[in-house]
């Protein structure tokens, strides 16, 4: 699935991005939260194209554990950029780069669990 | 909310905010990582292992209303879960090594937090210090001024 492995890069690569403000000790820009925008799109265009082939009915997954981790994955940048409003230091940038990290690794889960199929 | 004003009595800082959003941050994706995976467990394979699943729901649901406590700055509250999960984590942990039979390696607290990093293990041990570092209030010297000003959104 490339579109998965465009969403671990782009996520690695703000999570980089975070990480490097952290070092900086600055607090996460607007232009680092429309990378998350663009992640979070990303995320919504799977979540629709995985509904579109479970209502086809093609790919035989555990429905639960596949939409647990689905959902869970659309919450955290939309999370992390609301702190990023709110907490103007640092701090904020640090936790853009756990939310952009989580998100990876949960994409990385989904590929091992769609990969199974 | 909390007011702000500077006072010479010490005052507990709000939890929620600098360094504690990291701690509430972390506590919230595994908060929502347990409490799905608990739900999921609970709702598809409940009579396979009862104890298990419906105490990897619990712990999730411990996970949530600490995040809670911790972002809003409950310290009771947040004391008391973070407590839990300690206890929880280390009591699960030795169980899950001795008797396997009731603990498959099936909730967070399983092996000590293995399958997730040993997070669960760290994370309280982070929050207790972090309610403690806190609690000790605002005194003139060092804490008194904030560290890192407010940078524009830019």
């Amino acid at each position: 699935m490339p579109l998965a492995l465009l969403v671990v890069a782009l996520c690695v690569a703000l999570a980089g991005w975070a990480g490097w403000f952290v070092a900086r000790d600055r607090a996460v820009v607007l232009r680092q939260l429309w990378g998350a925008a663009v992640v979070e799109g990303l995320l919504v265009v799977q979540a629709l194209l995985a509904g579109v082939l479970a209502l086809t009915g093609s790919p035989d997954v555990d429905a639960a554990l596949f939409w647990g981790y689905v959902v869970t994955q659309a919450i955290v940048l939309p999370l992390a950029a609301a702190w990023a409003f709110a907490e103007r230091t640092r701090w904020s940038s640090v936790v853009l780069l756990v939310a952009a990290l989580t998100v990876a690794f949960l994409e990385y889960r989904l590929l091992q669990i769609w990969g199974s199929v | 909310m909390t007011d702000v004003r500077p006072t010479a009595t010490r005052r507990p800082r709000p939890t929620g905010t600098g360094p504690g959003r990291l701690v509430v941050a972390v506590y919230g994706v595994l908060a929502l990582a347990a409490t799905t995976r608990g739900v999921y467990q609970v709702a598809t394979k409940l009579d396979e292992a009862p104890v298990a699943y419906l105490l990897s729901l619990a712990a999730g649901l411990v996970y949530a209303v600490a995040t809670f406590a911790l972002a809003t700055g409950r310290r009771a509250l947040a004391w008391v879960t973070v407590t839990v999960e300690l206890v929880g984590v280390l009591t699960v942990g030795v169980l899950s090594l001795v008797d396997v039979g009731d603990f498959p390696d099936e909730t967070v607290w399983s092996a000590f937090g293995q399958g997730y990093g040993y997070v669960p293990l760290v994370l309280p041990v982070v929050g207790l210090w972090w309610l403690w570092r806190t609690g000790r209030g605002t005194t003139a010297d060092a804490d008194s001024a904030d560290p890192s000003p407010r940078q524009p959104l830019g």
